[in-house]
């Protein structure tokens, strides 16, 4: 931090040297200023994290107060060997690509509609925006009870269609269930920011395409994505890093089954923290986790500094 | 510890204290929250009481015994959640039991149910007490008695033999039984439900098979579900009696309700009393809400048996004090553990509006009021599977998973294999290869608390 504290070669000439113990960690005004906040931010951040990576390297006892005995890497060779959690990787990747894609698609679609209708915008965009208010775990439960082979209008409009199984009884159907309940909920998400892009390309560009005789998909393709590109990328990293930790749903509705069908990495990462309390092995899930997130995020936002 | 005054009331010693009761969200401890006023009466102390679901309360439970100071000094104590791998932050009860200063344990110790005490209050050695028993939930098997003497003869035409639901009955029988409905009756969609979701239940429920075929997860099973051990050996899920319990099972699971695979108890015994099933094992405990929804339409009966025995799992627990707590506080706290499993109070939660559970001690079983509510009608519904379960506790008969620390991990790959086999990825022979291989893994790793 180097607001936080002024070196001694950078401090004014004066004609005693200044002791350097004293000098060197004197908070300078905007330091003293930071400190706070600084403070309160590595007990709430810094210090935990510190902690994770002590404990990714450790056995974690807790009867008699939290000890941590040393294991080297054990932890994370396990973590490296364990084809069970490359399996919730492999289901990570899948549906991170699937609510994605169809995030996106929808949500983009939805936003070039919405910005098409001149009259009720407003009330058209409160009914898109609403299941985004719901809280992920009602999503859950909704999903549930509207999938259940006993009662879920789903199942029953399935089962007029010709289909036996129960929705998440099946491995296939499950995943598939999950993702679109996301689907659900946060395709209203991309709606907005993508609509909130559209209406910052210019007239004068729209009008211009026009006079030179570009059609709807032209335009479209030449004008209106490249503009909002930058804030379409935005809306993709924000998703992204919410699904590689998505949980609510799932727990709720299959809690990973079956078959471990649904088992992503967030959940096995619960499991393994607060059912196997192997807090050691749970700690190096969790880094993995989160440097599989920067790397995501780091890779959108390449992309996106080459765009803009 | 405040000291006893000359003529103190034992039960007032503890007077103005204030305690905390965790408890997974039970019957009995919904019956106990609706008549805490006659304990707060009785000694002065205030109860809060926090009901949980159980993978929270165990998450609490551990977080506070390392937290080093009780926030809760009343503890659901799970046999295998709780208990086994926690046993060390647990008091030891014998501290309280018939000391002076304390109220007498009416009945002593040897009022409980004898298996029931040794597994749901006891780890790994036979003289330490951490829990007494507060609910002594049964897998039995529950059927709609008004279908089954509708169709009896037809079906035993049919079938070639009584399909009157008991202990006599096989699980191929059973078997045989869930597919006859499926092709013949109208009333129900199936003729079996199974709590076959990938989670605990799945363990619960093939765990019956399991036992019947002369099965069992590691050697001297029974034993080990009895008081528990730390060190459980290799695990015998490799055995012929094993894959044979897992092949009927998947059988089985194949004819039962396809919602089967993403019911858990409480899916299970939501789909009897809907009407969707004829029959499945689950809890005794349901026997009330079955009654307010079918009344005088399920009976009750112990599981069938395979080719060694009848088995019904038991999944009792008990209730303990947290090592961690101390002074007046510990003495509170075994005031209520006291109280809240007195014969008493058992018989109040039996007769309890909100909730229920049935008693864990012999003497309330012996009562004449107790007796009669095994037959309609009665006010006392969950007594109606009393005879099933009385013959469920028979150390012959009883079901008793693993008491080892290391049970979550082990359940976890227990359920999920089963998962796989019922989803059709892997048979049964090879299912149970695989967990016992996952099984030996977990074991080999140890459990550090």
């Amino acid at each position: 931090m180097s607001t936080a504290v002024r070196a001694a070669s950078t401090s004014p000439p004066t004609s005693k040297v200044p002791e350097p113990s004293r000098s060197r960690f004197r908070l300078t005004f905007p330091g003293a200023l930071m400190a706070p906040g600084i403070s309160i931010l590595a007990l709430l951040s810094i210090i935990p994290f510190l902690t994770l990576i002590v404990m990714s390297f450790s056995r974690v006892r807790l009867l008699g107060g939290l000890q941590l005995d040393w294991v080297g890497l054990d932890n994370w060779t396990r973590v490296l060997q364990d084809m069970d959690m490359w399996a919730s990787w492999w289901r990570t990747a899948i549906y991170l690509v699937a609510t994605l894609g169809l995030e996106m698609l929808l949500g983009v679609g939805i936003a070039l509609l919405l910005h098409r209708v001149v009259r009720g915008r407003g009330l058209l965009l409160s009914l898109v925006l609403l299941p985004m208010f719901v809280a992920p775990v009602i999503v859950g439960l909704l999903g549930r009870y509207l999938t259940d082979s006993t009662f879920g209008l789903y199942s029953w409009a399935l089962g007029k269609l010709g289909y036996e199984g129960d929705i998440l009884g099946g491995s296939a159907s499950a995943l598939t269930a999950v993702i679109l309940m996301d689907v659900w909920e946060w395709t209203p998400l991309i709606a907005m920011i993508t609509l909130a892009g559209l209406t910052g390309v210019s007239p004068s560009v729209l009008e211009a395409a026009s006079l030179d005789g570009a059609g709807y998909w032209q335009t479209l393709r030449h004008v209106v994505f490249p503009s909002i590109t930058g804030i379409l990328l935005v809306a993709f990293l924000i998703r992204a890093m919410d699904a590689v930790r998505y949980y609510d749903i799932i727990t709720v509705t299959t809690n990973g089954g079956p078959a471990d069908a649904t088992k992503t990495v967030p959940i096995r990462l619960f499991e393994t923290a607060f059912r196997f309390f192997d807090l050691g092995y749970a700690a190096a899930i969790g880094l993995m986790m989160l440097v599989v997130t920067i790397l995501i995020s780091k890779g959108f936002v390449a992309v996106l500094q080459r765009k803009v | 510890m405040p000291k006893l005054g000359a003529g103190e009331d034992v039960w007032r010693r503890f007077a103005g204290t204030r305690i905390n009761f965790i408890s997974e969200n039970t019957a009995p401890t919904a019956a106990i929250a609706a008549n805490l006023a006659p304990f707060e009466k009785l000694t002065g102390i205030k109860v809060n009481i926090v009901n949980l679901e159980l993978s929270a309360l165990v998450q609490r439970v551990a977080l506070d015994m390392a937290s080093g100071d009780a926030q809760y000094q009343v503890i659901y104590a799970d046999p295998y959640q709780v208990l086994a791998p926690y046993s060390k932050g647990l008091a030891d009860l014998r501290e309280f039991i018939g000391k002076d200063g304390y109220p007498e344990l009416e009945g002593g110790l040897d009022d409980f149910i004898e298996t029931q005490l040794k597994a749901a209050g006891q780890f790994a050695a036979e003289e330490p007490v951490y829990a007494l028993p507060y609910d002594c939930p049964t897998m039995i098997w529950q059927y709609r008695a008004d279908l089954f003497e509708k169709y009896r003869e037809p079906m035993e035409q049919d079938l070639g033999f009584d399909p009157t639901p008991g202990a006599e009955r096989t699980w191929d029988e059973y078997y045989e039984i869930a597919r006859w409905f499926n092709e013949n009756v109208n009333e129900v969609a199936y003729g079996t439900g199974q709590q076959a979701k990938q989670h605990d239940s799945l363990m619960c429920d093939f765990s019956n098979l399991l036992w019947s075929y002369g099965g069992d997860y590691f050697e001297n099973g029974q034993e080990l579900g009895l008081l528990g051990v730390e060190e459980p050996g290799a695990c015998q899920l490799g055995s012929d009696e094993a894959v044979a319990a897992a092949t009927l099972y998947d059988k089985l699971v194949k004819v039962a309700h396809p919602a089967s695979a993403t019911w858990d108890w409480d899916g299970v015994g939501a789909a009897l009393r809907a009407g969707e099933i004829a029959m499945c094992p689950n809890w005794h405990e349901f026997a009330a809400s079955n009654e307010t929804s079918l009344p005088g339409k399920v009976d009750y009966a112990p599981l069938p048996r395979g080719p060694a025995r009848s088995s019904d799992h038991y999944g009792g627990c008990g209730i303990g004090i947290a090592d961690n707590a101390k002074g007046a506080v510990r003495g509170a706290a075994w005031l209520f553990v006291n109280w809240a499993t007195s014969p008493e109070v058992q018989l109040s939660n039996l007769k309890s509006k909100a909730g229920g559970g049935t008693p864990t001690r012999t003497s309330v079983y012996d009562r004449a009021e107790v007796k009669e509510a095994e037959q309609r009608p009665t006010e006392l519904p969950n007594m109606l599977t009393g005879p099933a379960v009385r013959t469920a506790w028979q150390p012959d008969n009883i079901g008793l998973r693993p008491k080892i620390p290391m049970w979550n991990a082990c359940d976890t790959a227990i359920f999920t294999g089963l998962s796989k086999m019922i989803a059709g990825q892997d048979d049964a022979e090879s299912t149970m290869a695989d967990i016992a291989e996952r099984i030996d893994g977990i074991v080999e790793r140890g459990w550090v608390a």
